[in-house]
Order: C-alpha cells, then structure tokens, then sequence
C-alpha cells in the first residue's frame, strides 16, 4: 500500500543568519544573559576566554530585558543596543 | 505531498515508523490516499493544501492536508478534523510560544477544551472521566494534535522536545465543556468567541486533584483549589503572566453558584487565596518575570501566585462527584480560544 509521510515542507526560514566572523581581533564581544541560573557567569567567563585569547573585548553584559527571559526572545531595546554595540553575542538558546 | 510504499501489514508499518522516527510510540492508522481523501471530505470547499500554520521549532508547514494525515493517523473520524485545525491554528498564535512550549525542559503539553455544537456532534466527553480514557473523540483529537507537534513542528523528544521527564498529557490531552452543567456563561463567550463552537488550548501541566466531599460553601471549596495553586513546584509562582485554568466538576460549580456566586467571583476570591509569602519565593528563585509591582511586596507580604484575576479560566467539566482540578501553564504562554473552522 502506499501512505502519506506525515512531517510535510519545512517553510521558509523567517530570517536570514549572518555569516560568521573569521578574525575575531579587535572585535566587540557581548553577553546576553538569558536569565538560567548560573547562565551569565558560565557566558561571561567564556566571553573573557575568548576575549583573552583573540584580542577581542568583552564591552557589554545585559539581561534581556524586563519581563524578558530564557523562553523568550529579548526586548527591542537590548536588541537594539546589542546592534550598535557589539559585533558578536554570546548567549543561551532556548530553555 | 511524498508517498511511501509499505507493505500492508502491522509489522510493516511499525517499522516504518521506527526507520523515519515518525509517531508517538502507538500503534497508528495508515495514512493512505484513500483514508485521507475521506478525512479531508468533512471540509467542504476549502484548499487542501493551503498553509494553516507554520509551526516551531522545525517550521514544518501545517496544511489541511498534513493535518489530515496525522489526525488519520490519530484514529479521528472526519468530523473530528475542523477542531483538530482549528487547534493547530490556535497554537500557533504568538502568545502560545509555541516554541518555547515544544523545546522546554519543562512538562507542558496543550490541553484542547471543546465547546458547542462541535463537541455535541463530535462525541467529545466533557462529563465522567472526560480527562480519560474511554472515548474516541477526546483521545484521538488530542493525540492528533500531538502527532502535528512530533512531525511537522518537530518536537521529538531529544532535538526538538527537551521535556526532562515528558509527560502522559504529550500522548493526548483534550476533553469538552460540560456546558450542560455550567451554570455561568460558556467559557469561549466568557472570552469574547460568540461563535458556535470553539476550542480553547492552553498549555499546561496534568490536572492537579481538589478533592472536596462535604463544603456546601463557595470559600470552603475554592480555599482548596487556592491551596493546589499556591505551591512552590509550579512555573507560574515566578512567571506572573502564567495561567491556571480551573476546571469545576458540575457538583462543586453548583455549589458555588447556588449561593450567587459569578465565575468574577470565582476568579477574584481564588485570586486573592493563592498566595504564598514573597520573601519565601524570592530566597528560592533568583530568577523571577514578575509584573513591576511584584517585585515591590515587602518579604513578610502575601504575594498571588499569578499577576491578575483574569489569569484564573474557569470552566466546567466531569461528572458526578466532588473532584475539580487545576491546570498551571507553563508560564510564559497564554491560551488562546478560536472559532472551529476548517
């Protein structure tokens, strides 16, 4: 007999990734804290690693905002600070 | 639309599934063109394949027809279908967070209330054991929403659901209204759907219990169901814009509207019953979404387990006995009713 796969198309994706970043020296590192314990200081030590080792620097450590936590995206204006910056973030996906 | 061949046996089919990681670890229906066709029959003039809802965290498009497959799949009967769309289209409204529902390491699954002449026709039991088991309607169009969210939404426990523990509410979790027994407004017209059938999904926990055998006053009972919410176990306690959807058996609704109690009265007293200390939360939970003023009650202050009244849905289900429940959302996600449309 034949059936249908039940799992279908995956739709478009609603935002496009930047490309990642080759040379890391001189760039601008930030932490987007997503509220787990324990989250910001595993990030931030992470963050200073990097930063130590690629001559990058840790400029901005944020909560997502208020309200704002690991089961949501941050609010507009972390979103826009982080923009203006910093050139790359660190954070928690997800839950 | 890809079509697979299998034999037509059990076996088969079981180990079909198990190659391509698809179902729910039940037996299923075979989803063939044939069972399909037949299911999508029930809709009327309406485009099979359009996209209902693109759904999170895999972006699997939900069209009538990939509906229709997993609620065949689910054992539904066709008029089972327009609730099973309509909930797909309900969870993906942006306040569900439906992503963060699938992927969380918590335990939520989407409970499905059926109201109206859609749960009339359908069969659904909101009356004794409406929770389960027994009855095909309740079972198979929770378990068909649930087959969505593994295959098309992609929340397979592991890279899609990181649920720690699960939970039996993921395999089905659908009941209706005892609308008979309610002695206030429906709850769909209580949340301003005036159409005549709706469904309701909330994401939440399994029922918890209030048992109360012999309160013939409203504070009594309700002082029991404040009790069940206000613990320390839940999501909601530092999430203020949680839900808890109180779901009265018809004896204890009865009960508390014979003595001229609304269900505003109902959602105000339990409102300002559910309380725990808030320097008892604060020192167990660094990490509170509380509403501004939350954050402001003094330690030895009772603070509610939720930000406002209107939080606290109430509705009726069950049958004969004195046995309610609360369901606690998952905390950062709202329910959401709609008509039933196809």
């Amino acid at each position: 007999m034949q059936i249908y796969a039940p799992d279908g198309a995956v739709g478009p994706p609603s935002s496009l990734r930047q490309p990642g970043r080759p040379v890391l020296t001189g760039l601008r590192i930030g932490v987007l804290d997503n509220a787990k314990p324990n989250a910001r200081l595993v990030m931030e030590r992470a963050a200073s690693q990097i930063a130590a080792r690629t001559g990058a620097t840790v400029t901005l450590v944020t909560d997502k905002g208020p309200g704002h936590n690991a089961a949501t995206a941050c609010s507009d204006e972390v979103l826009d600070r982080l923009q203006k910056e910093v050139d790359l973030v660190i954070t928690g996906s997800a839950d | 639309m890809t079509l697979i061949e299998v034999a037509d046996t059990p076996d088969a089919l079981d180990a079909l599934l198990a190659e391509r990681g698809w179902g729910d670890g039940l037996p299923i229906v075979a989803p063939t063109p044939e069972r399909v066709d037949a299911m999508l029959g029930a809709l009327g003039d309406v485009d099979p394949d359009e996209v209902v809802a693109t759904l999170p965290p895999r972006f699997g498009e939900a069209t009538r027809r990939i509906i229709a497959v997993n609620a065949v799949m689910a054992g539904c009967a066709p008029e089972h279908l327009p609730v099973v769309i309509s909930a797909v289209r309900a969870l993906a409204r942006p306040e569900v967070n439906l992503r963060g529902v699938n992927a969380t390491t918590h335990c939520v699954a989407p409970l499905l209330i059926v109201h109206g002449e859609a749960a009339r026709r359908g069969g659904y039991n909101g009356g004794t054991g409406a929770f389960g088991p027994g009855n095909r309607a309740n079972a198979t169009t929770g378990r068909a929403v649930r087959l969505v969210l593994l295959h098309v939404a992609g929340a397979v426990p592991g890279p899609g659901d990181a649920s720690t523990q699960g939970g039996p509410a993921k395999y089905t979790y659908c009941v209706a209204e005892h609308i008979d027994a309610t002695p206030w407004q429906g709850y769909a017209a209580s949340v301003g759907v005036d159409a005549p059938s709706a469904v309701t999904v909330h994401c939440g926990e399994g029922p918890h219990n209030v048992h109360d055998m012999e309160s013939s006053e409203p504070e009594a009972i309700l002082d029991k169901v404040a009790s069940a919410m206000a613990t320390m176990g839940h999501n909601n306690v530092v999430i203020s814009q949680g839900e808890f959807f109180l779901a009265l058996c018809p004896e204890h609704a009865a009960t508390i509207a014979s003595a001229g109690w609304s269900r505003r009265d109902v959602q105000s007293y339990v409102f300002q019953r559910a309380r725990l200390p808030a320097g008892r939360v604060r020192a167990a939970f660094q990490s509170r979404a509380w509403e501004p003023w939350m954050h402001a009650v003094p330690d030895d202050d009772l603070l509610p387990v939720t930000a406002h009244p209107d939080h606290i849905r109430v509705f009726v289900c069950g049958g004969a006995g004195k046995h309610s429940s609360v369901i606690p959302s998952w905390g950062m996600t709202k329910s959401v009713t709609l008509p039933v449309e196809p």
